[in-house]
């Protein structure tokens, strides 16, 4: 009996994992960013990317959302919109940070309505550095995240450090 | 008229009201005036229809000086009239409202009064434009002693308060829709009270992305500003780069080359191609025409290949550089640009007959946010959105800059007003653009690609418009001959057109205002908006999706 209860977990464990990994929808938000990452996440999900033939799709509702794409340094009026979305998002959840004000504030470091990075408010797995990331990145960094759901794990990045370049 | 002419009735019309007045170059009239006459001289210019007030700058002039500065620049053609209004930095700043005369002054306004701390008086509304409500009060972030840590959050405050929502009384209520409007500047909030179907009443709130560029500018270089102004807005992203460039030549009273005024109009007539296409795309999306939006996105990674070729990047390409541009147009490039240009026209005819012929679109957009002649005159619309309305608004044709002096272009205008018309200006227009652009590859004047330009900009203060994709954009740069700029202001073409949206959506369908926003173009970018809706005996959430959704099915 425990066996059969214990073949069938696994059994829909794996059904789980094969049809997530297969149909993530993707909630974008945008924490006060350029625009630049944005018009780079939209041109991944246009025929000529298209990500939909791994079953991504842009969703319009974060209660249906597997994945928050976030883009942009968080303002301070985001800031709680950003929180707000993340919560309405099911479990499990996972989020990327796309560009490079997303993952350090970027070139708005500093700015007096800039709180920082996204991972300073919620829990990131997949960091796509870039300003903009071409949308080979942006799907680079969504694969990374399939390749992990598929050994059923969490990604786990680290934040991309700032490398000082030698002065010539 | 000539611009001298201009100038010369300008100052005929305020000679009444002005204590001194200056011509700072030979486009500019400067007139000083007291607060008090403001109102009357702004009715006077208003009145001889002398041009339209483009932007409202703020100024702190310091410390030592012990006084802040309004300065109101009207543009008519290529002249532009500046009135400078005074006050004491220390007591109370107060200049009456001119939002009565003029409209579209009130975003100016509300801006003056939470960067600076000017009390407006006659203002009909006193909310927060783009700081956040948790901003402490008295604390103003373009003042010269303000700093970080001041603007620290008020506890037991929200940077965004919720705002009303549900019923108000009998049939009335207020839909929230946003604050996710991913655009560039102006993410906004918008509030619109509904009777049932037909919206009653229309608020918005901007600040979502409100970042602070303009203080961060003071704090760095001349160069390293190129890069943050390029990062104002991703789509056009050169037009900024290059406003702001054109404006610190003029300070250092740098010659830019014929070869890069050329090559920066190239890049910025290839960022039109993309702006327009993708908010092709975008608009077609919205009325659930997702056939033309993926159409129009595969054809617009055409240009997205010439802009990499030419600059190396897709987007924020970095073209510019002060006193020219770093990347130059051999005849690869050039055969490239010609060859995707072409099928570019091509594409753009195609689909200039199917927003004019396809029936099921044209149910959405014909005669829909109809704004007449006089309307876009009194809103003070800028770019494509004005030129649907047969008002010609467009820098390029009444102040030619850079290499338009060279290969001019004409405006493209349509009558009707109407979100068809909206769509048929803006697609004209790239075929306008392709033909320039043609001209422009055959036609490339030989030089150098840059001049040097100093590290230190000469003191003094300047004007920069530019036609961006979406309508004028105006940079206002002040340098008091050191590395970094005294001030610089920037005026986005978005913000005169909200008021298109916000006028035009009371009366209308709520099924219509996806198409109304969309319309004038605010940089859509994505669709994550979250929209309330709450109706008589039915409350809901309906997300973003779901409004457009309602939209299409409504017109079923």
């Amino acid at each position: 009996m425990a066996n059969t209860e214990v073949f069938w977990k696994q059994v829909i464990s794996k059904v789980r994992t094969w049809s997530r990994l297969n149909s993530i929808w993707a909630v974008h938000f945008n924490s006060g960013s350029c625009n630049g990452c944005d018009i780079e996440i939209l041109a991944t999900l246009t025929p000529r990317y298209d990500v939909e033939r791994f079953g991504i799709k842009l969703q319009g509702s974060p209660r249906h959302a597997d994945v928050l794409l976030v883009s942009g340094p968080v303002t301070r009026q985001a800031r709680e919109r950003l929180l707000r979305t993340y919560e309405q998002m099911p479990e499990p959840k996972f989020v990327i940070s796309v560009g490079s004000c997303s993952i350090s504030g970027g070139v708005f470091e500093g700015c007096y309505n800039v709180g920082g990075s996204v991972d300073e408010v919620i829990p990131v797995d997949v960091y796509i550095p870039g300003c903009p990331p071409r949308p080979e990145a942006v799907i680079d960094g969504i694969i990374q995240l399939l390749t992990h759901l598929q050994g059923g794990s969490r990604p786990t990045a680290k934040r991309p450090q700032i490398v000082e370049e030698a002065v010539a | 008229m000539n611009t001298e002419q201009l100038l010369t009735q300008a100052e005929d019309l305020l000679a009444t009201w002005s204590k001194e007045s200056t011509h700072p170059d030979p486009m500019r009239l400067d007139v000083v005036i007291s607060a008090d006459d403001l109102r009357a001289a702004t009715q006077d210019l208003h009145t001889a229809r002398w041009g339209y007030l483009s932007a409202i700058t703020g100024l702190d002039l310091g410390i030592e000086a012990g006084q802040l500065e309004v300065l109101y620049h009207f543009c008519s053609g290529p002249a532009i009239t500046t009135l400078r209004v005074r006050q004491p930095r220390d007591g109370e700043a107060v200049v009456p409202s001119i939002a009565d005369i003029i409209p579209p002054a009130s975003f100016f306004e509300r801006e003056l009064q939470e960067m600076l701390g000017f009390t407006i008086t006659g203002l009909n509304n006193n909310n927060r434009l783009f700081l956040p409500d948790d901003w402490p009060e008295g604390v103003y972030p373009m003042r010269a002693e303000f700093t970080k840590d001041q603007g620290a959050p008020v506890p037991g405050r929200h940077a965004d308060e919720m705002p009303d929502e549900g019923l108000i009384n009998g049939n009335t209520f207020v839909v929230p829709i946003g604050p996710q409007h991913p655009a560039l500047k102006e993410p906004g909030h918008f509030e619109f009270t509904v009777d049932g179907e037909i919206v009653t009443g229309a608020r918005m709130r901007l600040g979502y992305a409100h970042r602070g560029i303009e203080k961060a500018a003071e704090a760095r270089n001349w160069n390293q500003n190129l890069y943050l102004f390029e990062r104002v807005c991703g789509i056009c992203s050169h037009t900024h780069a290059m406003a702001y460039s054109m404006g610190v030549e003029k300070l250092a009273q740098v010659e830019v080359p014929a070869r890069a005024q050329a090559i920066r109009e190239l890049v910025a007539g290839l960022e039109r191609v993309h702006s327009h296409l993708l908010w092709l795309g975008v608009a077609a999306h919205e009325a659930g025409f997702d056939t033309l939006f993926m159409y129009s996105w595969r054809d617009r990674e055409t240009v997205m290949n010439l802009l990499e070729q030419i600059t190396g990047n897709r987007v924020n390409y970095s073209a510019n550089v002060l006193g020219g541009v770093k990347c130059e147009i051999g005849p690869e490039q050039a055969k490239a640009v010609k060859e995707g240009l072409s099928y570019l026209e091509g594409r753009i005819r195609h689909y200039l007959e199917v927003v004019t012929t396809d029936v099921m679109f044209l149910n959405r957009t014909r005669g829909i946010g109809t704004i007449t002649f006089d309307e876009a005159v009194k809103f003070g619309l800028l770019g494509p959105t004005a030129r649907a309305s047969g008002l010609v608004r467009d820098v390029r044709v009444e102040a030619p800059y850079g290499a338009y002096l060279m290969f001019p272009v004409s405006a493209v205008t349509e009558t009707n007003g109407d979100l068809e018309a909206r769509f048929v200006v803006r697609l004209k227009e790239l075929l306008v653009s392709c033909a320039t652009m043609n001209n422009l590859v055959d036609n490339l004047p030989e030089g150098p690609l840059s001049v040097r330009v100093p590290r230190k900009i000469p003191a003094g203060e300047t004007i920069s418009r530019m036609e961006a994709p979406r309508g004028e954009l105006l940079y206002y740069i002040k340098s008091n001959g050191g590395e970094s700029p005294a001030r610089i202001h920037v005026r986005t073409p978005s913000l005169c057109n909200w008021v298109s949206v916000l006028e035009k959506a009371v009366g209308s369908q709520l099924a219509d205002v996806p198409m109304l926003i969309a319309g004038m173009d605010p940089c859509f970018s994505c669709n994550d908006r979250m929209v309330t809706v709450a109706r008589p005996g039915d409350r809901q959430t309906w997300s973003w999706e779901q409004l457009r959704q309602h939209g299409i099915e409504y017109y079923k």
